[in-house]
């Protein structure tokens, strides 16, 4: 009963929400779409809110379409925790908008933006409570065109538009390979395209076509995923964009492709074999490995910050796929636990990545730049934001006890529990993918320990970064919201795995969050399923501590294993928490008042090799920082760089040297242009044909017919798909020579 | 790798003895002319007009040289009637008589550095002649890691401050921001006749008369430039594990 009063809720503002920006005054547009988006979304949380507490999922009957059959609406728990997190980001960016916004309101029309915010807005809620393939494809297809609106918000020239272009444009590839997937699968089918339908009917496909629906509807949600290779979109799409809108891209459209993921291949399709988990699995390490190390390079903070979002989209494809494969070995446990992996990823993702563009859009507004090479000391000036941006950096490098370490843990646990696994040649692979996500969790500590120091630390290293400015109250709020979640979901993770345990028990069957937090907090009814000795011993240890002030069954998240090894993994953030508190302080004091009493501190201008005072040349760049990675990873980035020398009286005499240094990414110079080459020779080869002789065209349709006569001679009955294609490049010959 | 291997064992070991025990080699020092040499009045009156850093006072009958002061040109031992004796030997370092930090030798002496001591090395207008010798100091043959001493290139890691050179007008403020940039305790050694008392070069309008202008000093060491193991003497000195040039008060 409250789904309907919250959905109409959140249909209501939205439109309200549209309705207001078209008809109120320019300056009051920013302030409706923080006000109507705010309650809006709050409306769409509380939608996924009861989706995830209620046993049943809720579903409207929309009308019925002839030829297609009904449409409907449903929200079950995996849609509601996608709905929530999307309405935390969209909450969240709503606010920052209220004052973020005021610098576009001379030079852009807000109107549009709104208009278009509401729109995906709406959209978004749609693809997330579909479930008919039409809506779910019709609501796809509207929320990647509103995207790309967004995106080219601030169009200016033709170059600046390129990249949204080629987000549209890749996209779009990705969405005919979703619709032939979901042709394969409903293809000779139940005559409707309902979801429980198909959901039914797919356990009838063969080897065959699920291999063709895995590939089909990997490639197709793994672009707008941004997973590799078809990544390269995400960041140049990111820096044109405006920075709330950055925070909706990444905190809600790449989620909506891990959606799909699991929509299609554990939920309408599951996976029969072990093949697809390992290639979901291998291709989340793979990308989440070369989005790190391009984040690495990425001087421009977007840009930095989109390549670590396909970081962390890989990571949680790769949770996504131990999964996957964890089912298919009838493992239902583990894969409960690797999606509550994969969910709790996505979670902390949503949030630390909006906040870390908020203020990535902060900085960009104030000081005119996101070169890390030309920021510098912003902390002086604008505290506040560098601790909130800290409060990200933190989360995201996976530090304990930040929400970022617990997700990151899980999932490195998940892999290591591929020991059970029967196959050696999987167990391979999930080591291999293990290594990959351990090397990407180093590098993400590289990169953002540069993004926060290069940006936040230091001396200013350019005029821009030297503007004192105050950063107001909406974005404040904005990010301190995303601060907060963060520590939040870091801190109590036996709260939240719960919450992402029904969800994955939806897909599972089995209850993987009651294995995951044992109840030590319980009374007798709890305790019994512990045995004694194990319980004391974590008594001992303190794990009952807070028993009686917290309701919850523990705070220690510990998986059992069986009597020889009781205890597979274990860790508790919450106690971590007061604990390195305590640590801290300690040593603090320790420091301040036992070893430094009887020295004084003087200060003295800081060391500048003898200079007067410490030029921003001198000091430590972005680029300098990154360095050792881009040399270690050299063979990745394979940088070429052109050297020209001016020398006008003698040979000898250098009047001037120019040095460029050139990168064409690695997706690009080893896959697509070469394959860009070869479908250009081909086509250089074939246009040969079209020389203009007309005797040789009638060659050409009588030498197809005859093709095809020889066919249908030989025809059977396997055949039947293989006709109308020949029939169509018979027509496409036809018409290209006519 | 196993050629280097052999024939570094057939090398053994090349590294002076000093200080375990004294080095005697040949070469090592070019020597100073005794300190105190009593002479007829007309001969130690031509002794100083041959001096040409006026290293040498005549007083009394007796014959004085300025180590602060003395280049080792050889001038007093060859051309005069009546030559000084030369001494060979090369420690010479010395606590600088007034302006320094610490009471010299006594226990309030900084203890810290007696096992491992950073340098941080100015030139502060230096010729080359005395970094090259402090340059030596880290080949094989001085190799004064082994004692501890380690240069260091900021002056936020460094014990102890080494200025080469007669401190000119452009080398004066970083010179001072250097000592200032170290931490407490920190010493300063002044290497050279030029950086003790301006050398050859001062006072002139360029430069004034070495570092103590600037600095308080601590450790002296006399020569232009001082052989390695004079450096070394004073490095040993100011760590406390050697004593300074018996007898010699700075003047």
């Amino acid at each position: 009963m409250f789904f309907t009063v919250f959905a109409v809720l959140f249909l209501a503002f939205s439109v309200a929400g549209i309705v207001c920006a078209l008809l109120s005054p320019e300056r009051g547009v920013a302030l409706s779409l923080g006000c109507f988006g705010g309650v809006a979304s709050v409306a769409m949380g509380a939608v996924g809110v009861c989706a995830l507490i209620s046993d049943t999922p809720f579903e409207v009957r929309l009308w019925s379409v002839p030829t297609v059959g009904p449409l409907m609406l449903s929200v079950d728990k995996l849609s509601g925790l996608f709905l929530l997190v999307s309405a935390f980001v969209f909450l969240a960016t709503s606010i920052y908008s209220v004052e973020y916004l005021q610098a576009y309101l001379k030079h852009f029309n807000l109107r549009t933006l709104s208009v278009c915010y509401f729109a995906i807005m709406l959209a978004v809620g749609l693809v997330l409570s579909a479930a008919d393939a039409l809506t779910f494809l019709v609501s796809w297809e509207l929320m990647s065109l509103f995207g790309y609106a967004l995106v080219n918000y601030q169009k200016r020239d033709e170059q600046s538009t390129r990249p949204g272009y080629l987000m549209l444009v890749m996209g779009e590839a990705g969405f005919v390979a979703v619709v032939l997937a979901f042709l394969v699968i409903g293809g000779r089918g139940p005559g409707n395209l309902l979801f429980s339908s198909l959901r039914l009917h797919s356990a009838s496909l063969g080897w065959h076509a699920r291999w063709a629906v895995f590939l089909l509807s990997f490639f197709g949600f793994g672009v707008k995923t941004g997973l590799a290779p078809f990544n390269r979109w995400l960041p140049q799409a990111h820096p044109i964009a405006p920075a709330n809108v950055s925070a909706v891209l990444s905190g809600v459209l790449l989620n909506l492709g891990i959606y799909g993921i699991i929509r299609v291949n554990a939920d309408l399709t599951p996976l029969a074999t072990a093949g697809p988990g390992l290639v979901v699995l291998l291709v989340g390490a793979f990308s989440a490995l070369m989005g790190i190390m391009y984040a690495n390079r990425d001087n421009d903070m977007k840009a930095m910050l989109a390549n670590s979002s396909i970081e962390n989209m890989g990571i949680i494809t790769t949770a996504l796929g131990a999964g996957l494969v964890f089912m298919t070995f009838h493992q239902p446990l583990l894969a409960g636990i690797a999606w509550i992996a994969a969910f709790y990823q996505m979670t902390n993702h949503s949030v630390y990545k909006s906040l870390l563009f908020f203020g990535a859009g902060a900085i960009d507004r104030n000081s005119g730049t996101r070169l890390m090479d030309r920021l510098g000391g912003l902390s002086k000036h604008m505290p506040l934001l560098a601790a909130l941006f800290l409060a990200g950096a933190l989360s995201i490098c996976a530090l304990p006890p930040t929400n970022g370490f617990v997700s990151e843990w899980l999932t490195l646990q998940c892999l290591l529990q591929s020991s059970v696994l029967a196959s050696r040649s999987v167990k391979v692979l999930f080591a291999l993918a293990g290594a990959g996500l351990a090397l990407t969790a180093g590098l993400a500590v590289t990169c953002f320990v540069k993004a926060y120091a290069m940006t936040f630390l230091g001396i200013p290293r350019s005029n821009q970064a030297r503007q004192r400015a105050r950063v107001r109250f909406p974005i404040r709020l904005a990010m301190g919201l995303g601060a907060v979640s963060c520590l939040l979901l870091g801190v109590l993770p036996t709260y939240v795995i719960p919450i992402l345990g029904r969800v994955s028990e939806l897909l599972t069957g089995v209850n993987a969050a009651a294995a995951l937090v044992p109840p030590f907090f319980n009374g007798a009814p709890g305790h019994s399923r512990l045995p004694h000795s194990f319980l004391s011993d974590f008594h001992n240890l303190g794990a009952q501590v807070g028993q009686n002030l917290l309701p919850a069954p523990g705070l220690v998240v510990l998986h059992r294993g069986h009597a020889q090894n009781p205890v597979v993994f274990a860790m508790s953030t919450s106690y971590m928490l007061p604990v390195l508190i305590l640590l801290a302080s300690t040593l603090f004091l320790a420091v301040r008042f036992v070893l430094a009493r009887r020295s004084k501190t003087v200060r003295k201008p800081v060391w500048a090799g003898g200079l007067a005072s410490l030029f921003p040349e001198l000091t430590y760049t972005a680029t300098g920082f990154s360095s050792p990675v881009r040399v270690t990873f050299n063979a990745v980035f394979h940088p070429q760089m052109s050297e020209e020398r001016l020398e006008l009286i003698a040979g000898h005499f250098r009047n001037s040297i120019t040095r460029v240094v050139g990168e064409v990414h690695v997706f690009d110079r080893v896959l697509f242009q070469p394959l860009v080459n070869r479908a250009s020779h081909i086509a250089r080869t074939l246009s040969r044909m079209h020389h203009g002789r007309l005797n040789a065209y009638s060659a050409y349709v009588l030498g197809t017919l005859f093709v095809v006569l020889l066919l249908s001679r030989t025809q059977v009955e396997e055949h039947v798909v293989l006709s109308p294609a020949l029939i169509l490049i018979v027509a496409l010959i036809l018409d290209r020579l006519l | 790798m196993s050629r280097w291997v052999i024939s570094g064992l057939r090398q053994g070991v090349v590294t002076t003895c000093y200080p375990t025990r004294m080095e005697t080699a040949k070469g090592t020092s070019p020597g100073l002319p005794a300190r105190l040499t009593p002479m007829a009045d007309e001969f130690g009156q031509e002794l100083v007009d041959v001096c040409p850093t006026g290293a040498i006072h005549f007083e009394r009958g007796e014959a004085r040289v300025d180590y602060g002061r003395c280049i080792h040109c050889f001038r007093c031992s060859r051309s005069a009637r009546y030559v000084l004796e030369w001494e060979s030997g090369f420690e010479w370092a010395r606590f600088a008589s007034d302006g320094s930090n610490f009471v010299k030798g006594a226990a309030s002496w900084p203890k810290a550095f007696r096992k491992s001591m950073h340098i941080r090395v100015v030139d502060a207008g230096d010729c080359g002649a005395c970094l090259n010798e402090v340059k030596q100091l880290n080949n094989p043959y001085y190799n004064m890691h082994r004692l501890g001493f380690f240069i260091t290139p900021t002056p936020r890691k460094a014990d102890i401050l080494l200025v080469v050179g007669p401190v000119n007008d452009h080398t004066r403020l970083p010179l001072q921001a250097a000592y200032d940039a170290m931490p407490t305790p920190k010493l300063v050694m002044a290497v050279g006749a030029c950086a003790l008392s301006g050398g050859v070069f001062g006072p002139s309008f360029v430069t004034g008369t070495g570092v103590k202008d600037v600095l308080p000093v601590d450790i002296e060491v006399p020569g232009s430039p001082p052989p390695p193991l004079a450096i070394l003497h004073g490095l040993l000195v100011a760590a406390g594990r050697k004593p300074p040039m018996p007898g010699q008060d700075g003047r």
